[in-house]
């Protein structure tokens, strides 16, 4: 049981990052490799708000997803936005260069050094043999209603009834008098937003280094592949799933008969995606058809 | 003068897998983002059998079939996927590759890596690496420049620009798609023999993904598909990397700045290769 | 405009790759991740070479001439470190290079200052395939073989026979702990982790069902090991908690907060931040970023190489001979002499814990 519970936690860090991902892809058909390191800047200006300039830690967060949502639009003005019309690949190489420069800026500014937005141990309470913090409890609970909220918004709000028209087909949405170009710039944003929201959450919950940028953007991507293209609730759920199966490769004793050797942890999302991606290669949602 | 004759030496080195990169990635416009895969594959494959039986012929041979079969996976699985799908799918394995080589220390030495590889008995001086590896290059981009003017060439321009069209004039996409990751196999099994050998050691650090971004800078810049852009390309970025080591800058700003120079120049050049890169596909 | 600039920089490496040696100067490399997964360790070594090197030159130098530091990067790979060595020898003529932190790093480094008869110390690489890396390689951080055998000692002192180990997959911590799995038998729970694992939940999960009396943290940056320190704690389970010197730093405490009250560690004596060393490099260069023994082992590195040189000049050949024929040398971390395969010898360790939020030396770890 204590196994679900850790799959819960890992896999709301990585839903929310996963979420964003999926919406930008699906409407803009574009790769944010840039995601991680904007995940890290929203924990980092946390940390720094509220360990160094001891602001209370509720604004700490806020201002951090502002920061988050400040330089996701700058992302989308440089890396995305010249390039995405032109050929949809494109992105996937100028948000890549985009990615080393903030790698650089980051290791410039806060330096090589781990940094935790909460230290120390947690208050833990047990119940029925499980262990958990009030911090960890905390987090499962905002992530789903973050989720919630957008699931709303998305199916009963016309702002949400106008994003999936742009998703369905951009040119019909834009005769209707959709903005679809506000659209985009808007989504591009929030999955900044849901990143740095993560970003956050791994700072309170464990430490933020420079270098765990990309195997969340790697993880993120697993989860949208295996979802199938644009299904933002096939991200959502396979991030879960694969959270799952990384606590429980490690946690069970397989057949009775032996452990799997930790290394593999991380691989696990690695394979999955592979496994699904043969067996259903246009993912477990999508629709499988290949366009010249 | 050793410092430039390594220099050279570690780019004619480098080149020929960066030059099968530039066939399927500027070419082919496939997506193939895990080339460094193969380069762990052809690295563990040819000298763990080489150190094993102390016999240079098997290892190379070891390597050759690893690394066909490692191309003709990825070829397969491209077969299967959508590009992008593919694209994520490669990066996958070669961190799949990776992880296997960290953790299976009884065959690899995992994290500790292979020390004190063997060279060819003829190779001893920076000097001898770089001319040997210079001839290599040279032959290779005859052989692809062979490859490119030809049929081949132009089938495989083909199947970028419009696939269905390609394949309604009778061009076997598999097939020639299938030569296409075998040849980068190749690259990267000429390139790995020489550069472990010369640095003596076969190291996972020496396959994560900076070098990768290196070789999607090299593709991009000099004309994706250009033979002769590539080659220029990788003259000119790799003597401006080492090159940046000269500038009188404290340490550990360095580093970082470096990150962002390139992140810079990848951004621009990308700018300027759109055209090229990616062309926006004509429709009637 | 990127051409333009990628040709003057050929030139200049081209230019540069002739340069006629300074004989004002005594010119000393350094190579070590500055950038990349590991530059903590880098950075921090190359702080406390440069606090060594700034001393020197405070008080006169050596016979009078100054130590000029050539910093280079090498990225905790093979290949990077090659070339920056080969700059250090080729271009910038050094008479002796302090480095690489990675094992990989001195491993590819050492056919290359064999060849030009440069000697090379490393101040951090523990893997065991360095001794036999060459005659002019050395290093005054011990092989894993001390280290381990401290901590074997100790177990074995306080009786205990069931061991769990949660290991980083880095090349230090592999030999950590394989030298460990020689020196004290096996291990009740043994498992490896990727590089930066920050998860362990699941693992320690299986650990509470598991029967041992001491835990080993032996990750490779204070994030880690603080973070599978805490959430050992997180689950309740008591035992006693002991890592090495990549965990004694402050970032350890900063991050596990109390979490890692009573955390043990082993350690060279006198690394703290409340010795005059520690004050120095504090106020120098800031607070280190992993461990301030890696800045310790870096500065006495440049320490006996000043010695070496003031006694016998620059020849590299001479050096070295000064070096194996060394019976001590007191650094900052120990009265230390070189073997004959370079590697160091007579280094202590004590046992270390942090108690009340600070780290305080309890006893020797004697090696036995």
């Amino acid at each position: 049981m204590q196994l679900l519970v850790n799959a819960l936690i890992a896999g709301s860090l990585a839903a929310l990052i996963a979420g964003g991902l999926a919406v930008v892809y699906g409407v803009l058909g574009v790769f944010n490799l840039a995601l991680g390191q904007l995940a890290l800047i929203g924990g980092y200006t946390t940390w720094w708000l509220y360990q160094v300039l001891h602001l209370p830690l509720g604004l700490s967060i806020i201002l951090g997803l502002a920061c988050g949502a400040l330089v996701t639009w700058v992302t989308f003005e440089i890396a995305v936005r010249p390039f995405f019309k032109h050929h949809r690949f494109l992105p996937l190489v100028t948000t890549i260069a985009w990615s080393m420069i903030l790698d650089g800026l980051i290791l410039l500014v806060f330096e090589e050094r781990p940094r935790s937005i909460l230290p120390g141990l947690k208050h833990i309470y047990e119940f029925s043999g499980i262990r958990i913090s009030l911090e960890q409890g905390l987090l499962i609970l905002a992530t789903l209603v973050i989720l919630l909220s957008f699931a709303y918004v998305f199916h009963r709000t016309s702002l949400g009834r106008r994003i999936r028209a742009v998703v369905q087909h951009e040119h019909a949405a834009l005769s209707l008098g959709v903005p679809a170009g506000l659209l985009h710039g808007f989504l591009f944003v929030l999955s900044g937003v849901f990143a740095a929201a993560g970003g956050i959450f791994i700072g309170i919950d464990q430490s933020l280094t420079p270098t765990l940028a990309f195997p969340l953007t790697i993880k993120a991507y697993a989860a949208i592949i295996a979802g199938g293209k644009g299904n933002l609730w096939g991200a959502i759920l396979f991030a879960y799933v694969i959270a799952l199966l990384e606590q429980l490769l490690v946690g069970v004793h397989w057949f009775g008969a032996f452990y799997v050797p930790a290394g593999y942890q991380q691989t696990v999302a690695l394979l999955f995606i592979i496994v699904i991606l043969l067996i259903k290669p246009a993912g477990f949602f999508g629709n499988s058809s290949r366009t010249a | 003068m050793t410092f430039l004759l390594h220099v050279i030496a570690i780019t004619a080195m480098s080149a020929p897998h960066i030059l099968g990169y530039n066939l399927i990635l500027g070419k082919g416009k496939i997506l193939h983002f895990g080339p460094l895969g193969t380069s762990i594959i052809a690295s563990y494959v040819t000298f763990l059998v080489t150190m094993t039986f102390s016999n240079y012929f098997l290892g190379l041979l070891a390597g050759l079939v690893a690394v066909v079969a490692v191309s003709s996976l990825f070829a397969w699985i491209s077969f299967r996927m959508e590009p992008d799908g593919f694209g994520v799918m490669s990066i996958a394995m070669h961190l799949s590759f990776l992880a296997v080589v960290l953790n299976w220390h009884s065959v690899t030495r995992g994290a500790l890596g292979i020390p004190r590889v063997p060279r060819f008995p003829f190779l001893e001086t920076p000097a001898d690496f770089a001319l040997f590896a210079v001839v290599i290059v040279v032959l290779w981009i005859a052989f692809l420049w062979v490859l490119d003017r030809g049929s081949y060439g132009r089938k495989l321009a083909a199947l970028s620009e419009q696939e269905w069209q390609a394949k309604s004039l009778g061009i076997d996409r598999r097939t020639v798609h299938w030569v296409a990751f075998v040849v980068v196999g190749l690259g990267a099994l000429l390139t790995n023999i020489q550069f472990h050998q010369y640095i003596f050691l076969v190291h996972p650090n020496d396959f994560n993904f900076a070098y990768l971004i290196f070789m999607i800078m090299v593709v991009v810049a000099g004309k994706p598909g250009s033979i002769f852009g590539c080659v220029l390309s990788l003259i000119l970025l790799s003597f401006l990397r080492e090159g940046i080591r000269f500038l009188p800058l404290d340490a550990d700003v360095l580093g970082p700045l470096r990150l962002i120079i390139f992140g810079v120049i990848l951004l621009g050049v990308v700018y300027w290769r759109r055209d090229v890169l990616f062309p926006k596909p004509r429709s009637i | 405009m990127k051409r333009l600039l990628a040709c003057t920089s050929f030139l200049a490496v081209a230019l540069t790759a002739c340069q006629p040696a300074n004989s004002d100067v005594i010119k000393i490399g350094f190579i070590g991740p500055l950038t990349g997964d590991a530059a903590a360790y880098g950075v921090d070594t190359l702080n406390g070479v440069q606090l060594k090197v700034e001393e020197i030159n405070a008080s006169g130098g050596i016979d009078g001439k100054k130590i000029q530091l050539v910093p280079e990067d090498s990225k905790c790979n093979g290949s990077d470190a090659a070339t920056a060595t080969q700059k250090l020898t080729g271009v910038d003529h050094v008479v002796a290079i302090v480095g690489g932190s990675c094992s990989s790093e001195t491993l590819a480094a050492a056919p290359i200052v064999e060849a030009t008869k440069t000697p090379l110390m490393s101040p951090l690489s523990s893997s065991p395939d360095l001794t036999e890396a060459g005659e002019y390689v050395f290093r005054d951080y011990p092989s894993d073989a001390l280290k381990t055998k401290a901590m074997a000692a100790y177990f074995k002192a306080e009786g205990f026979t069931n061991v769990a180990v949660i290991t980083e997959n880095t090349d230090f911590a592999q030999g950590f702990r394989q030298s460990l799995a020689k020196d004290f038998g096996t291990f009740v729970f043994d498992e490896v982790v990727e590089p930066g694992t920050k998860d362990f939940r699941s693992l320690v999960t299986r650990l509470k069902s598991a029967e041992f009396d001491v835990f080993v943290a032996n990750g490779q940056s204070p994030a880690t090991i603080s973070a599978m320190v805490v959430q050992l704690r997180e689950q309740g389970l008591t035992q006693l908690a002991i890592t090495h010197d990549a965990g004694q730093a402050e970032e350890t405490i900063t991050i596990g907060g109390d979490g890692v009250e009573n955390l043990q560690a082993i350690n060279v004596p006198s690394l703290g931040e409340e010795t005059a060393f520690g004050k120095n490099l504090v106020e120098k260069h800031g607070k280190p970023r992993g461990a301030i023994a890696f800045a310790g082992h870096a500065y006495d590195a440049v320490g006996v190489l000043a010695q070496a040189i003031d006694e016998v000049g620059t020849d590299g050949a001479a050096i070295q001979k000064y070096l194996n024929d060394l019976t001590s040398y007191k650094g900052v971390v120990g009265d230390f002499s070189f073997d004959d395969n370079g590697d160091v010898v007579g280094i202590n360790y004590k046992l270390i814990e942090v108690q009340d939020g600070k780290w305080v030396e309890l006893r020797d770890a004697p090696v036995q």
